[in-house]
């Protein structure tokens, strides 16, 4: 299983985890701060637009999820993180542009 | 793995059951409220001090504003400052309660003569807002780490429970008159706590955690904010002080000052906030609220001319401002919070265990963004043509103002049912 995940492949399962109140995907928003593999254990660091946002567990719990679902056999840890702090310039482009900036 | 995680909206939310009960009161109200409007317009005109007019004014403060707030509070303390709410039971309770006092006190304002006191509805109320300050205070205890919504919402509980006593003190006076001062002078004590100590100060808080959740605003300071909420309340607490005595226009002056400069610090502060947004384009819930806070500007600046002549003069100022108030700035602005807020509590209760698995909605897809758009406009034409029609006094445009603004909470009420359904 190893050789089969890659940091690519889990950003692009991550893409399909959209903020259902933004409607952007939390990779484009800049959220997923460190995806780390090793062997069939993959961590993933990530942070919220806003601390205390209501839908913080909904979000972790989805990304968590979709990996798991996306990729037999696999252990999927995610970390919420507040350090450093979320800012607009994280953001991708596309993601940008949705939002009218 | 992540299921078990200790995250705040999971750990520290009450109930959905708990808090959906209130909003569909709210729904409920709202309706109810726009539909007495409609069916009252020729009783509504001239001095405030009317049954039909009292009456409409409390389903409007109590089983709208005030039902959507103690909701919402429920909601959004424990998320706000990551504390568990201390009692389900009492906010259970409460709405039961809360609920009686309010049917009673609106049917007894409307049928002035009846038999029934005013003193019972005004104690149940009382003793629901007595409970809700207790669950949300002992709440707040063990607050680890204190922020300025905190300090807006424990300054809105104690005007919360001001305006309830000086309402039972009323209702009393009402049956068996005892107040030494005046009762209309009294009442305006009731209505400057209410509106501006209880309603504004909760918007003022709430508004300084979520306007920037939703805009996703960053890099600003509320130092400003710290400021309002400390001017308003010195100055409501002058206010309350200074009316209980003659001739104290030169304080009377002072503390409303106070009031209106705590007023423009806010409105400054959340324009800073504005201005910080990432999010340019605005949704609907939105466009509800910037609106909701532009017409907080003109109430502030009514509040401040109020203190220069006798309004009550002016023939139907006071209905003008109670218009502008309660249909301009706190609906719009309950309504444009609550697009936002329903969506999720429903999105949360249905869809939360179910991401990764199927597919979910997004929020703005759980109701019909093209009619909430009729709404907005239709409740903005709604109240400029009520104005309109009161300033001047004529009748059929007021039944024409009330219409639209009647279809316009239709329109909410279904676009809410399409949410719950969803």
């Amino acid at each position: 299983m190893t050789g089969t995940i890659t940091k690519e492949k889990i950003t692009d399962i991550l893409r399909t985890v959209i903020d259902p109140e933004i409607g952007i995907n939390i990779v484009d928003l800049g959220l997923v701060y460190d995806i780390n593999i090793i062997e069939n254990q993959v961590d993933v660091t990530m942070t919220l637009t806003t601390p205390g946002c209501p839908m913080h567990n909904s979000i972790t719990t989805w990304a968590q999820r979709v990996i798991e679902m996306t990729i037999p056999d696999v252990k999927v840890n995610v970390k919420l993180v507040w350090e450093p702090r979320w800012t607009p310039d994280k953001m991708s482009e596309d993601a940008k542009l949705q939002l009218g900036m | 793995m992540m299921d078990g995680l200790n995250s705040v909206a999971s750990a520290y939310s009450p109930p959905f059951r708990i808090v959906a009960k209130y909003f569909v009161a709210t729904i409920i109200s709202f309706v109810v409220l726009n539909l007495m409007l409609v069916l009252n317009y020729l009783d509504i005109s001239g001095h405030h001090f009317q049954p039909k007019i009292l009456s409409i004014t409390h389903i409007a403060t109590l089983g709208f504003i005030t039902m959507i707030i103690f909701g919402a509070m429920f909601q959004l303390v424990p998320v706000v400052l990551e504390v568990k709410l201390f009692s389900i039971i009492l906010a259970e309770i409460q709405f039961w309660i809360f609920s009686a006092g309010v049917v009673l006190l609106v049917y007894k304002f409307w049928n002035f003569g009846s038999g029934l006191s005013f003193t019972l509805p005004a104690i149940l109320l009382n003793i629901a807002m007595l409970i809700f300050s207790i669950n949300i205070i002992a709440s707040m205890v063990k607050v680890k780490s204190w922020n300025i919504t905190g300090t807006y919402l424990a300054s809105s509980i104690f005007w919360l429970l001001t305006t309830a006593v000086a309402g039972l003190l009323l209702s009393i006076n009402l049956d068996t008159p005892f107040i030494k001062i005046s009762h209309l002078q009294y009442l305006k004590l009731h209505v400057i706590t209410a509106f501006i100590g209880w309603v504004t100060m909760v918007v003022m808080g709430v508004s300084f955690k979520l306007i920037p959740m939703f805009i996703l605003s960053h890099d600003y300071k509320l130092n400003l904010a710290k400021w309002a909420v400390i001017l308003i309340n010195i100055g409501l607490l002058g206010v309350n002080w200074i009316m209980h005595y003659p001739d104290t226009e030169f304080y009377n002056t002072f503390f409303g000052s106070l009031i209106f400069i705590g007023m423009l610090l806010y409105l400054v502060q959340i324009t800073i906030v504005f201005k910080k947004r990432i999010r340019k384009k605005p949704d609907i819930g939105l466009k509800f609220t910037s609106v909701a806070l532009i017409i907080l500007s003109i109430t502030a600046v009514l509040n401040f001319s109020f203190l220069f002549f006798n309004y009550e003069n002016v023939i139907n100022l006071t209905l003008v401002y109670g218009i502008i108030f309660l249909i301009g700035f706190a609906s719009m602005l309950i309504i444009g919070q609550m697009y936002k807020i329903v969506p999720f509590l429903v999105w949360y209760h249905k869809y939360s265990s179910k991401v990764g698995i199927e597919k979910v909605p997004m929020l703005k897809d759980m109701f019909n963004e093209t009619l909430a758009e009729y709404q907005f406009y239709m409740m903005i034409a709604g109240l400029i043509i009520s104005v309109i029609a009161l300033s001047f006094q004529i009748q059929i445009l007021l039944l024409t103002g009330f219409s639209i603004l009647f279809i316009s909470s239709i329109i909410f009420a279904l676009n809410m049912i399409k949410i719950f359904r969803s």
